[in-house]
């Protein structure tokens, strides 16, 4: 059920109990049917734990949308040295905010999904890995973490199956570059988070030179049900290539804003106008950021026809990335969302690889100029180079998300930046 | 302001508190409950569980800059902060996390203590340290204020709830009033993006603020503080 | 049949079109250089890991979809690069415009100007006018301690120094701070480098004139430096150096890679002990005992009068007293005059401390205890060292010697006006005026081993050749060739007329050096023949 509104069209699987401060307790999510899921996976030889998921379609939440049961397989056969779970709730992209209502409501449910799936790649440690800014939901996660180790859930010979498993919740300190996987990994090691060279792929190399499996919050969360339930269950949610339910984290200019549970391959407009309770009075759509700020803006065109679905989102221009629907109504100058969204990258970037270290901070300081009044049409021409400079060529995908939406805002509301170019106003004097 | 100028929630439900998004939806909840108070409970400062030892708060509203670091309930958490890495190294972003729960902003001082702790070198601790942007490398306020400005917020007025906060607080970004309570500063997102505008105030979230709400929310911490 | 097992495997890839067969694991970057094609690059150093975050080093590789790293990209058999693509340059322009979106055009006030990685490769790849109208971030200058300064604005984030100091130092005393665009390098707070003995090889590594030396700070043009490849003195490992001179003088000495001797590192101890060679008390022609005094002639008048007192005083027993500072040829030079007179003990006094500096990742580096270069030679050529660790006192046997005396290399630093004054010749061979050579009938000035050619036999028996790199002042000439006159006159055999000549009659008086060639010692050098017992020893 979404929080802080929810509304009919929801499919309600990972969102239950939310809003309902008694689903934290270990005696309630055991109610629920929680625990369940685990003590069947821990019973079942692991490859068949992979098997049903991989069979599930599940893909990964975090953004990239790899199959889950896939990934789990790229673990080593044979089992060398210690393997690590990583469950990624280091939620830091613009417009996302679904990890941190999972922890904060269900937090018991985000601990039996990592449960399962370090049973699967043969882990005996779980790190999860909380944003540090998340200090509220963390305790929250913190507490039946504790409830679980008491109750035998976590620890040695679980359930009295033999598998042996820790499980360490660990804080942040402030850097969206952590929510990345291989800089998650050195920021877990104690280290400046730094993306790391791939390959070595955190299966063969990852977190303390093991292998290493890293999944988001909410892929974790549906390992569960899909164990329950059976992989063809899940698959009747969503679409053929993206099947399931996820959580749409939708924000902005509309009425209702909030999570709300949807099966993937859900209308876009339908979302905003229906689930969302539409824009304000008065108002018309402008634009949406379909997964976060990373990825290309699109148009409301282009929004028109657009299916909520990993495929869809693609053909309609953009990703689904964590389907964080950011929407803007008329009203909205792009132009300074745009460079509001470039500094924070610029911001963010570690710093390592020099196109997006210089360039981020470079893009910023033209759109700070364009947005004071100050900009020529060549410097859209050189937005868009530096910009395609700045894809492609560097170890992590930040320098690419950093140029994504200029680009697709220059190609798409050129006209927003010619009026601040063309009559030399500040924005806000429109 | 009238809604037509500002994005965000429905404005039209009765009451809208501000501060932790309970019954600005469809639900009825207080803030405790949305905290999760009742159910976290009070943590002891040895840390708990060594699982969770890792996860206490280290934004306080208690700061004392000379207390010692790694000394009787502080030196219990460390020894399972330490349990759970399989190396020294691993502990050192928890370890500075204590050491700024205790002392409010890490100073080389307290970098060279924390290094010496987990056998690293001063300027690697250092390296790490100003990496992440939550250590404070200054002393800062009773309570420190952030204030998202990322896009969500933005578009619903994250820009005025900034400069609401400077303006009722009487202060520049990032520096803190003659009395030591507020330490003002822009935050990127918090990922709260569905309760705009999100404040971070210590180690917690502040939700649905509105410009208008400021004077009451630094009221409620000035009474806090005092 | 055993030997498949250790043979390794090769690759076989083609870079632009050129066909290259290479060891298993070498990188794209490493087999295009085998090609001698330098891919762009500043966080790649041989020397240490490799980050691959500069993104210099791109290159297209056939197949894949994107761009590669070529320094961590390992060749593959097939492989099919380009470096020279549209896209490669393309993406290569990219990148280096990045680079000088905050770099400083100080290039007329930098020391690095001249042999500087970003003006390389940009004046090579990089665009012709910049597009960057917006402000400059600062961060100012900051002194590192010892040697060392760092510009931060013309910093390009390759964090060499940083793993040199933390891989290789293993003194990790460096770190970058912050991140993102206002990340730097810097120390902790104010402790600077001072006091770690290997971090000069920081300011070698900068690509950039980022972390300059106060030594060499606005002393010279890069361009106007002549690089002549040398051994470096000042300790017995027998680093190999490049002395960078100009007007004749030196003014800073470098590395030169050498795996075997010091990979690509110096220590600062080393580094910074030049000055001696730009010494202006010199002597600089023969002086010769004419009545009670003494005065200056021409080469030609002074062997002439020398052969003649060596004539004059007859069979007499001989003493020597070396240096260890002089190259084998010089050594083995004084070695056959002394034979030709009838023979006789050679001494030498050697500077020694109790400490080792090692390079941690690479301890075979050390600064070793013996701070002279050419210990083993001497001993090779069964020259006994005498007199204490600072290279004074063990001459005391010499006190009212008669015979002749021979002292070369040695300024005596430590003996009074009168040494060797009861000796019926002594014939002095030195570099420097010193008040102990006074009573030397002969004084025949020679060159340092930074003004001639030769050889020196480092801790472990390397023999390792250094280059001229200054010109000897007046009518200083290499010892070898003076000493070995004089033997060769009596004797009655020809004047060995070059260093290598000299380096093969070495092989006659010594089975260490015995059928080497300089042909054999390359640049690299090649160990002496395996020690064998020495007489008396």
């Amino acid at each position: 059920m979404g929080y802080p509104y929810s509304h009919e069209k929801e499919t309600v699987v990972l969102s239950r109990g939310f809003g309902d401060p008694a689903t934290r307790t270990l005696a309630r999510w055991k109610e629920m049917g929680g625990y369940t899921a685990l003590e069947k996976a821990l019973n079942l030889p692991y490859e068949e734990v992979i098997e049903e998921v991989k069979s599930s379609g599940l893909r990964g939440r975090g953004g990239a949308g790899f199959p889950t049961g896939v990934k789990w397989s790229f673990m080593p056969q044979e089992k060398k040295g210690p393997h690590y779970l990583c469950c990624n709730a280091d939620e830091s992209e613009p417009g996302t905010f679904k990890d941190r209502e999972l922890m904060r409501w269900t937090p018991h449910q985000v601990i039996e999904g990592c449960l399962i799936a370090a049973h699967a790649i043969r882990a005996e440690h779980v790190y999860i890995y909380c944003r540090g800014e998340f200090f509220e939901a963390t305790q929250v996660l913190a507490r039946a973490v504790e409830e679980a180790y008491e109750a035998g859930l976590i620890g040695k010979n679980i359930l009295g199956t033999g598998v042996d498993i820790e499980l360490t919740v660990v804080a942040g300190a402030g850097a969206y570059i952590c929510g990345e996987e291989t800089a998650l990994m050195n920021s877990l090691e104690g280290r400046r988070g730094l993306p790391r060279v791939k390959p070595p792929f955190p299966a063969a190399i990852g977190a303390f030179g093991q292998p290493t499996t890293i999944n988001n919050v909410e892929t974790l969360c549906a390992v569960p049900h899909i164990i329950n339930r059976g992989g063809a269950w899940y698959r009747e949610q969503g679409t053929e290539k993206s099947p399931g339910t996820k959580l749409f984290c939708v924000s902005g200019h509309v009425r209702r804003p909030g999570n709300y549970e949807l099966p993937l391959g859900f209308p876009m407009m339908e979302l905003i106008n229906d689930v969302c309770g539409g824009l304000r009075p008065g108002r018309t759509l402008k634009a949406v950021i379909p997964g976060g700020s990373s990825v290309p803006i699109m148009n409301a065109e282009e929004c028109a026809s657009c299916t909520l679905d990993y495929e869809g989102v693609i053909e309609c221009g953009s990703m689904l990335g964590c389907a964080s629907v950011i929407v803007m109504d008329d009203s909205t100058n792009i132009v300074k969302q745009v460079r509001r969204m470039v500094d924070f990258y610029a911001h963010e970037s570690c710093g390592q690889c020099t196109p997006c270290r210089e360039g981020t901070q470079w893009l910023s300081r033209i759109l700070v100029r364009i947005e004071n009044g100050k900009g020529t049409e060549e410097d859209l021409d050189t937005l868009l180079e530096l910009g395609d400079q700045m894809t492609g060529t560097t170890i992590c995908v930040l320098s690419d998300s950093a140029a994504a939406p200029v680009a697709s805002s220059i190609e798409k509301f050129r006209d927003d930046y010619l009026a601040l170019i063309r009559r030399g106003e500040r924005v806000g004097a429109a | 302001m009238s809604d037509s100028k500002r994005g965000g929630p429905d404005r039209n439900v009765p009451f809208r508190n501000p501060g932790w998004a309970g019954n600005t939806g469809e639900y009825e909840l207080s803030e405790a409950e949305v905290r999760g108070e009742e159910y976290v409970g009070i943590r002891s400062k040895d840390g708990g569980h060594p699982s969770i030892s890792t996860t206490m708060p280290y934004i306080l509203d208690e700061k004392s800059p000379d207390a010692p670091l790694f000394e009787g309930e502080y030196r219990e958490r460390l020894d399972k902060i330490r349990s759970r890495y399989p190396d020294l190294r691993g502990a050192l972003i928890p370890v500075l996390n204590l050491a700024q729960e205790i002392r409010g902003h890490l100073t080389s001082e307290t970098m060279k203590e924390v290094a010496a702790e987990l056998e690293l070198s001063d300027a690697y601790v250092r390296g790490v340290a100003t990496f992440y942007t939550m250590y404070n490398k200054a002393p800062v306020g009773r309570f420190l204020i952030q204030v998202c400005t990322n896009i969500s917020c933005n578009l619903c007025g994250g820009d005025e709830v900034l400069a609401a906060f400077l303006k009722h607080a009487g202060v520049e970004m990032g520096e803190t009033t003659d009395d030591g309570l507020f330490t003002i500063t822009e935050v990127e997102c918090l990922a709260a993006c569905g309760f705009p505008t999100a404040v971070q105030i210590n180690s917690r979230y502040y939700e649905n603020v509105q410009p208008e709400d400021v004077p009451a929310l630094l009221d409620r911490l000035r009474e806090e503080g005092a | 049949m055993a030997d498949s097992g250790t043979k390794t495997e090769r690759v076989t890839l083609t870079i632009d079109g050129r066909e290259v067969s290479v060891e298993k694991g070498t990188t794209i970057l490493e087999a295009a250089e085998a090609l001698g094609n330098r891919i762009p690059h500043y966080c790649y150093h041989p020397g240490l890991s490799a980050p691959a975050q500069c993104r210099l080093c791109l290159v297209e590789v056939e197949g894949a979809p994107k761009l590669q790293a070529s320094c961590i990209t390992t060749a593959q058999d097939g492989q099919v690069v380009h470096t020279q693509s549209d896209d490669a340059l393309r993406q290569r322009k990219g990148v280096l415009e990045f680079y000088l979106a905050n770099h400083p055009l100080d290039c007329p006030i930098c020391d690095q100007s001249g042999e500087c990685k970003l003006q390389d490769y940009v004046f090579a790849e990089g665009r012709k006018h910049g597009r960057n109208r917006e402000p400059k971030r600062v961060f100012g200058r900051d002194d590192f301690g010892g040697d060392i300064l760092f510009y931060g604005d013309r910093c390009v984030m390759c964090t060499r120094c940083v793993r040199f100091m933390n891989e290789a130092a293993q003194d990790p005393l460096l770190t970058v701070v912050e991140r993102g665009n206002r990340s730097v390098i810097d120390t902790f707070f104010d402790e600077g480098l001072e006091g770690s003995p290997y971090a000069g090889n920081i300011v070698d590594i900068c690509p950039v004139g980022a972390l300059v030396s106060k030594d060499f700070l606005h002393k010279a043009r890069a361009w106007d430096l002549d690089h002549t490849p040398s051994i470096c003195p000042n300790c017995s490992q027998g680093c190999n150096i490049d002395l960078h001179t100009r007007d004749n003088r030196v003014h800073r000495l470098k590395p030169r890679p050498n795996l075997d001797v010091n990979q690509y590192w110096m220590c600062d101890y080393g580094r910074h002990r030049y000055d001696w060679m730009n010494r202006t008390d010199r002597l600089e022609a023969p002086m010769i005992e004419r009545e009670d005094s003494r005065v200056a002639t021409g080469w030609a008048e002074a062997l002439e009068a020398l052969t003649a007192r060596l004539e004059e005083v007859g069979d007499r027993p001989v003493r020597a007293i070396a240096s260890p500072f002089s190259s084998n040829e010089e050594l083995a030079a004084l070695r056959l005059l002394v034979n030709a007179l009838g023979g006789g003990e050679i001494h030498f006094r050697s500077p020694r401390t109790d400490e080792e500096i090692p390079l941690p990742s690479f301890p075979k580096l050390t600064r070793r205890k013996d701070l002279a270069p050419n210990v083993k030679g001497a001993e090779f050529l069964g020259m006994a060292r005498v007199g204490d660790d600072d290279a004074t006192g063990g001459l005391e046997g010499l006190e009212g010697f008669d015979g002749i005396l021979l002292v070369v290399g040695d300024a005596l630093p430590d003996c009074a006006p009168d040494f060797g004054s009861d000796a019926a010749l002594h014939i002095h061979l030195g570099s420097y005026t010193s008040r102990a050579t006074e009573a030397a009938h002969f004084r025949l000035p020679i060159a340092t081993h930074a003004e001639q050619e030769g050889t020196f036999t480092n801790f472990e028996g390397r023999v390792q050749r250094f280059w001229p790199g200054l010109e000897a002042p007046g009518a200083a000439r290499p010892g070898w060739l003076v000493l070995a006159a004089l033997a060769a006159h009596l004797e009655g055999t020809a004047v060995p007329q070059r260093a290598e000549e000299m380096f093969l009659k070495a092989g006659e008086l010594t089975p260490h050096f015995q059928g080497i060639t300089y042909q054999d010692l390359g640049t690299r050098g090649a160990l002496a023949n395996e020690p064998v017992a020495l007489p008396g020893a």
